[in-house]
């Protein structure tokens, strides 16, 4: 649609005989019509949903019976659920450790696919293939490389370890204290999609302030931290608040990898994995929606908080300082 | 048209599907469509979900423990009057069989098979290696403990075959319950709705299989784990263990992948002043889904199939599992076959199911939380028990509570 055909576009004098009225209304109807789909999906798709888990956080439902009005106490049984504040405590532990991490990699792998160097083209893809591996099917792979006894991980490490004196090398998922380590390392070897953020980001830093800081004896350090940081930052900061929502939505590896109990000891069990536990073994359905609001409040908030002190550390081009 | 949502897939598909064949042959008026539908809990969303829709399949394959909290919830037909009037009745079938499918005065479903839970196997190939008398299988826990001890290899600081790993029995859960009525109690006390993971036997129990944990280091012993398969990658295939409970399918399975392994089956050991000869019943039940069409159809498919002789036994011969119907011609005919008479044995002696109560998921998960914490050393067997009991009574009583308060009287009664 061309522009210029709207009225009150391009400083037409809006007309308000009864026609022009009609014609106008004619094509606000128009419009809708054609954004009916999108419109529709969302109310019916989205918002319905939103608004009836939130109707079932108060209610006792388990699917087959009508749900039963209970008022705040699912909201108020979370606050003596061990489990609820495991499995918080044990997403946070994950979001904190590796979003940060997986940032920096990705940022490190950025900066070094972007020097120019033969078969660049072919490292960018060699980094970027593990990203579009599906996850149940990268769990799976993974489940195998952190086998303790038979693992190639294990089997890197175990002469590391002896010639150090360490003993045997970590049990992974036979042990509670590596479980979490270990999906945090499986995570960083699916940091392709931000690395690939970054890598076009990295086009857009002007060349000449390089140039300009080299010619004034700024070091390579230096002009990454002085020139590329700041061009960067507005990805840096979609990259951060992306990662932190996969983060707290952290669900599939947990889930194949300890066949959905969140093992050794709870050491893996993730908010979504117990949230889908209490919806779908337990069919607690009202009490996961009250699980699933106090996520959405907790990324709601995080997310307001990245936003609102992300200005001291985002640059855009252009913004006056 | 009557809809199966059956769970049998691989080699035990096609002895389902012959088994529809043959009530096929007898029933040309019934028209069964058998579709698979593994009862897990992706599949089990796609169930409840058709039952809420009122679209459910005519007639659906239950574990045996879901039976009492899918009646809770609203999603079987009771069949109490279908059983008086076919004159079907608890003598029917093996006691554990008949109570775990009774919840709150109705009948809810029929046995499919009842597995005798657990069969204890020993390597003699392992126990001749060992020194040990292979036709001597441990009998109490102190034997058992002697056995494992003398079972167990390493090389260097890594186990490389153990002789047993009570924990590791089918699952946490299934190894508590198996333990722990082994050594003298109880998890449910029906009496006073009460939960008892932490009766002092069932604490002997889990103390005992901490001991292992101790003595084997039970991360030594899970990265011993990893590396188990399944099929022929069976661990007590490739001997990295010695003795452990085996379900009567896994008789075919080690005939199928190791037909000359040596082993022997008997009672699962236990203490002097435990319970002898000690086990539980588990395995398929069949019922209809709440507000199914052809009901009487449906009855009718279940009623041969896990209530005539005819059915329970082409049941046994297509499965190799044994039928919860006592009268089958089929539990006759393997009374003198290896390894599958002594399973009779036991099922005949089996005194216990998983406690028939609305919360059963809840308190197999909270079991297994309790084992994982304590073999981990992360908590005590006796605090980790008294936290599953208080987590699991509390979601019991919610449902208690609910269920008296709100529910109808007419719901799922019948006059």
């Amino acid at each position: 649609m061309q522009p210029s055909t709207l009225p009150g576009v391009r400083g037409e004098r809006l007309d308000t005989s009864s026609g022009a009225k009609a014609l106008r209304r004619g094509r606000t109807l128009a419009g809708l019509l054609f954004s009916a789909p999108a419109i529709l999906g969302l109310l019916i798709f989205t918002l319905y949903p939103m608004l009836a888990s939130l109707y079932y956080s108060f209610t006792r439902y388990s699917v087959m019976k009508p749900p039963v009005w209970v008022g705040a106490t699912n909201y108020a049984h979370l606050a003596h659920d061990e489990l609820f504040w495991k499995s918080l405590a044990n997403t946070a532990y994950y979001a904190v450790i590796a979003v940060p991490l997986g940032i920096v990699v990705a940022l490190g792998l950025a900066l070094l696919l972007n020097m120019k160097v033969r078969g660049q083209a072919l490292y960018r893809t060699f980094f970027f293939v593990p990203s579009i591996v599906p996850l149940v099917a990268s769990s799976v792979l993974w489940i195998w490389l952190f086998n303790p006894q038979n693992g190639a991980i294990n089997a890197l490490l175990r002469p590391i370890f002896a010639s150090l004196g360490l003993g045997e090398p970590p049990g992974w998922f036979a042990d509670p204290v590596w479980s979490k380590p270990a999906i945090i390392l499986w995570s960083l070897w699916g940091v392709g999609g931000s690395m690939v953020i970054f890598l076009a980001a990295l086009q857009d830093v002007p060349q000449e302030l390089h140039e300009a800081a080299e010619v004034d004896g700024a070091r390579a350090w230096h002009r990454v931290r002085h020139i590329t940081l700041p061009f960067i930052s507005p990805q840096i900061l979609f990259v951060l608040i992306m990662g932190m929502i996969g983060a707290f939505q952290f669900f599939t590896p947990a889930y194949v990898m300890t066949q959905g109990t969140g093992g050794p000891v709870d050491s893996t069990l993730f908010y979504s994995l117990y949230l889908f536990n209490v919806a779908f073994a337990d069919f607690k359905m009202g009490y996961a929606c009250a699980l699933a609001w106090i996520l959405f409040l907790l990324i709601l908030a995080f997310t307001a908080l990245i936003f609102r002190t992300s200005a001291r550390f985002v640059y855009y081009a252009g913004e006056a300082r | 048209m009557v809809r199966v949502w059956h769970v049998w897939g691989g080699t035990m598909a096609e002895g389902f599907t012959k088994l529809c064949d043959a009530f096929a042959k007898e029933h040309p008026e019934i028209e069964l469509r058998p579709v698979f539908a593994s009862n897990d809990l992706a599949t089990n969303q796609k169930f409840f979900t058709a039952v809420a829709a009122k679209r459910p399949p005519e007639v659906v394959f239950v574990d045996g423990p879901q039976v009492a909290p899918w009646a809770e919830w609203g999603a079987l037909e009771p069949l109490t009057d279908r059983c008086e009037q076919a004159g079907i009745n608890a003598d029917d079938y093996f006691a554990p069989c008949w109570r775990q499918n009774t919840y709150k005065g109705d009948v809810w479903a029929l046995t499919f098979c009842a597995d005798p839970n657990f069969g204890f196997v020993w390597s003699k190939k392992a126990f001749r290696e060992a020194g040990l008398d292979p036709e001597k299988p441990p009998v109490t826990i102190e034997d058992l403990d002697r056995c494992a001890r003398a079972l167990t290899h390493r090389e260097g600081n890594e186990l490389t075959q153990i002789g047993l790993i009570p924990w590791s029995q089918y699952g946490a859960a299934n190894s508590i319950f198996t333990w722990g009525w082994a050594f003298g109690g109880d998890f449910f006390d029906y009496q006073a709705d009460r939960i008892t993971a932490d009766d002092p036997r069932v604490v002997k129990a889990l103390e005992w299989m901490v001991s292992y944990a101790k003595e084997y280091d039970v991360t030594k012993v899970a990265s011993l784990e990893r590396g188990f398969g399944s099929a022929e990658q069976n661990p007590f295939i490739t001997g990295k263990v010695a003795m452990m409970c085996l379900h009567i399918g896994g008789i075919a399975d080690l005939a199928r992948y190791a037909p000359d392994l040596d082993y022997g089956v008997t009672f699962i050991p236990a203490p002097p002043d435990g319970e002898q000869r000690s086990s539980w019943v588990g395995g398929w039940c069949v019922s209809i889904p709440k507000g199914a069409e052809n009901q009487d159809a449906a009855w009718e498919f279940m009623r041969w199939l896990c209530a005539s002789d005819e059915g329970t036994a082409l049941v046994g011969e297509a499965t190799g599992l044994f039928p919860g119907y006592r009268a089958s011609p089929y539990l006759k005919s393997v009374q003198g076959k290896k390894h599958y008479g002594k399973f009779l044995r036991i099922l005949e002696e089996c005194r216990h199911q998983r406690p028939v109560m609305p919360v059963q998921a809840r308190y197999m998960r909270e079991l297994s939380r309790a084992v994982d914490a304590a073999v981990y050393g992360k908590l005590s067997p006796q605090a980790a028990l008294k936290r599953a009991t208080e987590a699991t009574q509390r979601e019991l009583d919610i449902i208690t509570a609910g269920s008296s308060g709100t529910r109808p009287a007419a719901s799922g009664q019948v006059e």
